[in-house]
């Protein structure tokens, strides 16, 4: 059997029942758990504070009595060391594999990824590259950055799948969109993954050369985007401006989580071969029924590299209450935005996705950028920043805007609208107030 | 005239015609005046020009029927974008290209090796088969290293000292023109450095840190900083040899010329042996360089510059 037709005679698992895919995890689990506890000190130590014993796990009840850790404290344990590893990854002799990074507020993890964990995730993820039409000598365009997570994961899929690929010079900032839409015009990739905050820039950069996004995205197919949520108007917004067939979704990082969209679009399956995820309460811990909205915990089932068993990404999720048309029994989720991103307004919390799904209700806004600008003081009202769109009555506009999100986030606004969102913002979407104002000064 | 000579004269005189590289290699080896005097220079703005007047990404430099596997738009300032393809054996030549300089600045199997450059230079994205598709051994494959690497903008230079940090890599390669927001981040944080790496290497693509730039970095950040030339229209690679000095060359995978045509005088014509599939031949960089003989006890076979 040939290597693509061996990865994929694994796709059966998509379809098992629900008890046999339980199943399969609970042993996954329960061997991660034993290998953590002889391998991993940080673990062993998690394990003996909190009085758990992986070999009494039974049930995924029991899993979720060993208690969930977050990013500070994976650093703190960094910190404690001095130096690269933490305890949370075992390194291999024969050598092979990278490390790579993730930042954010708290500071940088450094994340240990050998050549298994890359042909175990990268096989498993080479599955929704197929979903969204990726086939043998078709040409992708690889955003991602040679040393970043997907990227390492993406060399497996383009080499799994027998496609060609085209590397863009910089890297997924948008100030770098000159360079990309180059690549799309001069090599013509049938296929393109990307950041979405960067699809966006290459719109823009469209604006700029006075030349139509479908005239730019003749040669491509589909669209594979990551990074942000979008919305399902905004999605076919995107595919009506693109002129391509189709645009799939992903989820994911390298702590565990694999999530993606078959072509339904009707949520992202949880690639249950290479993760465990539970949505938590954020203030008692326990498991939330599917539908609400909780903490997105992971557990990678992958004993390679760095492990993260019952990691809170600090991400706002649920798993959905449906099952996808696709016929494939891998349960469907969303996230939302990063916790961080919460806002509290008037006694009420929303995300930035909320308000995106009630502007795209407005044809003017849809994949128009907007932020949320954040008061450090409570706040009564929701203040947005919204780029100016290219047709309407911005005050009529503004009417409906505040109407919409009176009816349904039950919120009060107040707009202001900008040329254009300053480059630093674009993809982001709450700014803190002063951070804004201080700009104006 | 013998057969490597003939077979030369025979080639067309456009600069990106397909040529035989076998026939050339001989002809560069044993007649260079002849091979100087008869093969046309190849120039970033002859590139540019074909790919305008042809619309082919390669400017007319792709030669196999099939499309390829893998291409990388360069990095250049250039009106327009300007790509190089490999084929995955030349892919892996090209590795191996890094991986000799990574020898030359004394990594060994087990060290780790920090990259603070952008995924799409050759220094990071030939430093492991994990970073791009169809290589079948990087640079730290070959040697048994564990690399890291994230991307060399000015404003992430931050990252680049928490990998020195918390990595402690024995050698940080760096995109000469963060070494300055580096320096100031080192300083800021009252690092010394010394005690995190053994030597930084500044990066960049057809130019270099000056001997100046490089004593007073050397001297404000403590550790020794060598410089690695890259001339990526040709694929070439060609680092500062911590015990000579000068900037060592691998006959077998590039032949080096000083250019003496007025008002280029001066600069370095590079000849790519393994590029087969995109040939890069005489490639008129921008890199100002003396060729000096070889002679150095760390590789006494390479031609040596001075730059």
């Amino acid at each position: 059997m040939n290597q693509p037709a061996r990865a994929f005679s694994r796709e059966r698992m998509d379809r098992w029942p629900t008890a046999k895919l339980e199943g399969y995890q609970l042993r996954r689990l329960k061997n991660i758990l034993r290998y953590a506890g002889r391998e991993l000190p940080f673990y062993r130590e998690r394990f003996q504070r909190a009085g758990f014993d992986p070999d009494k796990v039974k049930s995924l009840a029991d899993f979720a009595r060993l208690p969930s850790f977050t990013k500070k404290e994976s650093l703190d344990a960094l910190k404690q060391e001095k130096n690269f590893p933490a305890g949370l990854e075992k390194l291999t002799a024969s050598g092979g594999g990278v490390l790579c990074m993730t930042s954010g507020t708290l500071g940088t993890s450094f994340l240990y990824l050998p050549e298994r964990w890359a042909a175990l995730r990268g096989d498993s993820l080479a599955r929704a590259y197929r979903w969204a039409g990726l086939r043998r000598g078709m040409r992708m365009l690889m955003a991602a950055p040679a040393w970043h997570s997907l990227a390492v994961q993406e060399t497996r899929v383009i080499q799994r799948l027998g496609a060609a690929c085209v590397i863009p010079w910089g890297t997924f900032l948008p100030r770098y969109a000159r360079h990309f839409l180059d690549a799309i015009l001069d090599v013509k990739p049938a296929f393109i993954s990307i950041f979405l905050p960067m699809l966006y820039a290459l719109l823009a950069e469209c604006r700029r050369r006075e030349m139509g996004a479908a005239q730019a995205f003749q040669s491509v197919a589909s669209i594979l985007v990551v990074g942000a949520p979008m919305t399902p108007l905004a999605r076919l917004d995107l595919k009506r401006q693109l002129g391509v067939k189709d645009i799939f979704e992903g989820l994911g990082n390298p702590e565990g989580l694999t999530a993606m969209e078959c072509p339904h679009h009707v949520g992202h399956h949880i690639f249950l071969d290479c993760c465990y995820v539970e949505i938590v309460d954020p203030a008692t811990g326990q498991p939330l029924p599917t539908g609400e909205r909780g903490n997105v915990v992971l557990t990678s089932l992958i004993h390679h590299g760095s492990v993260y068993l019952r990691y809170d990404s600090e991400d706002l999720g649920a798993i959905l209450p449906r099952r996808c048309p696709c016929g494939r029994s891998w349960p469907l989720m969303e996230v939302y935005d990063r916790r961080a991103n919460i806002l509290r307004i008037a006694g009420r919390q929303i995300v930035p996705y909320d308000v995106r799904l009630c502007l795209d209700e407005l044809p003017a806004l849809v994949n128009i950028p907007f932020a949320v600008i954040r008061s450090a003081t409570p706040m009564e009202r929701l203040t947005l920043l919204i780029q100016k769109p290219a047709s309407g009555n911005l005050e009529e506009i503004g009417v409906r805007i505040a109407t919409l999100l009176r009816k349904k986030l039950a919120v009060e606004t107040t707009q202001e609208w900008a040329e254009e969102l300053p480059q630093r913002w674009k993809g982001v979407t709450v700014i803190e107030e002063q951070d804004w104002r201080g700009t104006r000064v | 005239m013998n057969q490597a000579r003939a077979k030369s004269d025979t080639v067309s005189e456009t600069p990106f015609s397909v040529r035989d590289l076998r026939a050339l290699r001989a002809a560069a080896r044993r007649r260079p005046a002849d091979f100087a005097a008869t093969v046309p220079m190849m120039t970033l703005e002859q590139l540019a020009a074909a790919k305008i007047a042809s619309g082919d990404p390669y400017s007319l430099r792709w030669r196999k029927k099939t499309p390829p596997r893998v291409t990388f738009q360069l990095e250049y300032d250039a009106e327009v974008s300007l790509y190089t393809a490999l084929e995955a054996k030349e892919l892996n030549i090209y590795a191996e290209a890094l991986r000799r300089c990574w020898s030359l600045f004394g990594i060994t199997k087990g060290d780790r090796v920090a990259i603070f450059d952008y995924g799409t230079s050759p220094v990071s994205y030939l430093a492991s088969r994990s970073f791009t598709p169809y290589l079948a051994k990087g640079a730290a494959d070959l040697l048994g290293c564990l690399p890291i690497c994230n991307d060399g903008a000015a404003n992430l230079s931050q990252r680049a000292v928490e990998i020195v940090r918390f990595v402690r890599p024995r050698l940080l390669f760096l995109r000469a023109d963060c070494l300055h927001p580096f320096a100031a981040e080192i300083h800021n944080g009252a690092l010394r450095l010394a005690s995190y790496v053994d030597a930084l290497v500044a990066v960049e693509n057809e130019g270099m840190l000056t001997a100046a730039e490089r004593d007073s970095y050397q001297k404000s950040l403590g550790v020794p900083i060598y410089r690695l030339l890259r001339a990526d229209a040709a694929m070439f690679l060609a680092p500062e040899c911590p015990s000579c000095g000068l900037f060592h060359i691998w006959p077998d995978l590039y032949h080096v010329e000083r250019s003496a045509q007025e008002g280029r005088a001066g600069r370095l014509l590079v000849t790519n042996w393994f590029a087969g599939s995109c040939q890069a031949i005489r490639y008129l960089s921008q890199i100002e360089a003396v060729l000096e003989r070889p002679g150095c006890p760390a590789g006494s076979q390479h031609p040596r510059i001075r730059a």
